[in-house]
């Protein structure tokens, strides 16, 4: 039996999730793909804010992992972007961030439509339900 | 000293007068309706007659000039004959001129739905129904009309607005609707200026966390504005001369370059407020950053590590 098919074996998502990636971190990028891959999921990744705003326009997913600190273009932009375009409600967008961020900005995150947070480190498994979570909210 | 030499005396270019009479321009008067309200303004109830004289326009202007003034509500008749007129005082004057512009305004805004109405009605004469794709330039000389530009592209602005300039650059500016839009702004805002803590600074209402100090060395004469990557104010004068002058664009390829030499200077810039970085700035990396970041690579990579030894496991097993 081949690796990959043991592994999928391994433990099986029953739910099939598009999930979109928009990190600058290219590392955490790639593992997470593998990791959702793994768990049965589609993932698409951009590395950059503008490319990754792009793709939540042109495309519908199932979720959004949106980093906030990136260069040039970063999360808030990009969420200011789909805020001034009537889109940000519409698309279920989770920030995962490692920027020193308060409980009040989180929450006024939220407020402005977008749909959870995830703190950078966070475990795995609680990775996976948040995003579960979210896109079946 | 005669009235005919004080009255003489009141429009030499020395005189505050002078300065207050080019100010009142600024409110919708024309010079000699200025000069006429601030004759009586001073010297009191006159006759059409004695304005005439001691200013030295011609007696029918004159009349006109008092009956115009009167419309706008800024000095009025005093019964008698010959009929004799006096000033309001300056307060209530500038409330009135403001007043009168402002209603001036909200008329041309009700009108504009009219406007387009009766625009659309007319066939359109030119085979070309598309919208020019050629790059758009255009001059803008003095300071108005420069504003109108800002504002109309600050307000219409969707994804960012990128401003680079001196303080000295914006000092215009200060007090205007376009300070009062930047701080309002909805799209992403990001300013390189000269900012300093001490004093009065053009954007000190604006988050400090979207203004960067521009480097000493950058401070020569550039100043310009991007709105959403698609159109940019260039300031081409200096912001000290008279006339300023500033030339505004959709072309692609200023556009880019623009924004090319921004975000090399952004990327270069600090924060203006360095020592509270770490809270104010969400898209800074700082080190506690990187470390989360790796803390989360690390959680990832272990547990792929742990499936993948797993699956080897089972394999060998199997």
């Amino acid at each position: 039996m081949s690796k990959n098919s043991t592994i999928k074996n391994s433990k099986i998502n029953s739910n099939h999730l598009n999930v979109l990636i928009i990190d600058d971190n290219e590392q955490i990028t790639k593992m997470l793909t593998t990791f959702l891959e793994l768990k049965n999921h589609n993932c698409i990744v951009s590395n950059d804010g503008k490319q990754g705003l792009a793709l939540i326009q042109k495309n519908k997913h199932d979720v959004v992992l949106l980093d906030l600190a990136m260069p040039e273009f970063d999360g808030y932009s990009v969420i200011q972007a789909l805020e001034n375009k009537d889109q940000l409600k519409n698309n279920k967008i989770i920030v995962f961030t490692a920027s020193t961020i308060t409980q009040d900005e989180l929450d006024e995150l939220v407020n402005r439509g977008v749909t959870s947070y995830i703190l950078k480190p966070i475990d795995i498994d609680l990775l996976l339900s948040k995003i579960i979570e979210s896109a079946t909210s | 000293m005669t009235i005919e030499s004080l009255v003489e005396n009141m429009f030499e270019l020395d005189n505050p007068i002078n300065e207050l009479n080019r100010l009142l321009v600024k409110y919708d008067l024309t010079p000699n309706q200025a000069k006429v309200y601030l004759y009586l303004s001073k010297m009191g109830i006159k006759t059409a007659s004695d304005v005439s004289k001691a200013l030295k326009i011609p007696r029918t202007e004159t009349y006109h000039l008092l009956s115009t003034l009167q419309q706008k509500g800024i000095i009025f008749s005093v019964f008698g004959k010959p009929t004799k007129f006096n000033a309001v005082g300056i307060d209530e004057t500038v409330v009135i001129l403001i007043n009168n512009e402002q209603k001036r305004i909200n008329e041309l805004e009700t009108g504009k739905e009219g406007i387009i109405k009766l625009w659309e009605m007319i066939p359109k004469y030119s085979e070309n129904k598309n919208k020019s794709a050629e790059n758009k330039f255009q001059t803008l000389q003095g300071r108005n009309s420069i504003l109108v530009k800002l504002e109309q592209m600050i307000k219409e602005s969707s994804e960012n607005i990128l401003v680079l300039g001196t303080d000295l650059d914006f000092k215009k500016f200060y007090h205007t609707d376009f300070t009062i839009l930047l701080k309002k702004i909805k799209s992403d805002l990001k300013i390189l200026s000269d900012y300093s803590n001490k004093g009065i600074h053009i954007f000190e209402d604006v988050p400090s966390k979207k203004i960067k100090k521009l480097d000493d060395k950058n401070r020569e004469d550039f100043c310009f504005i991007i709105k959403d990557d698609s159109e940019v104010i260039f300031f081409v004068s200096k912001s000290e001369s008279k006339d300023m002058m500033a030339l505004w664009t959709d072309s692609k390829t200023f556009v880019i370059t623009l924004r090319s030499l921004f975000s090399l200077l952004w990327k270069k810039a600090h924060h203006v407020d360095e020592t509270n970085a770490e809270s104010l700035l969400g898209s800074e990396i700082t080190f506690e950053h990187r470390l989360r970041e790796i803390e989360q690579e690390k959680i990832i990579l272990n547990y792929l590590q742990k499936n993948f030894k797993l699956a080897e496991n089972n394999g060998v097993k199997k």
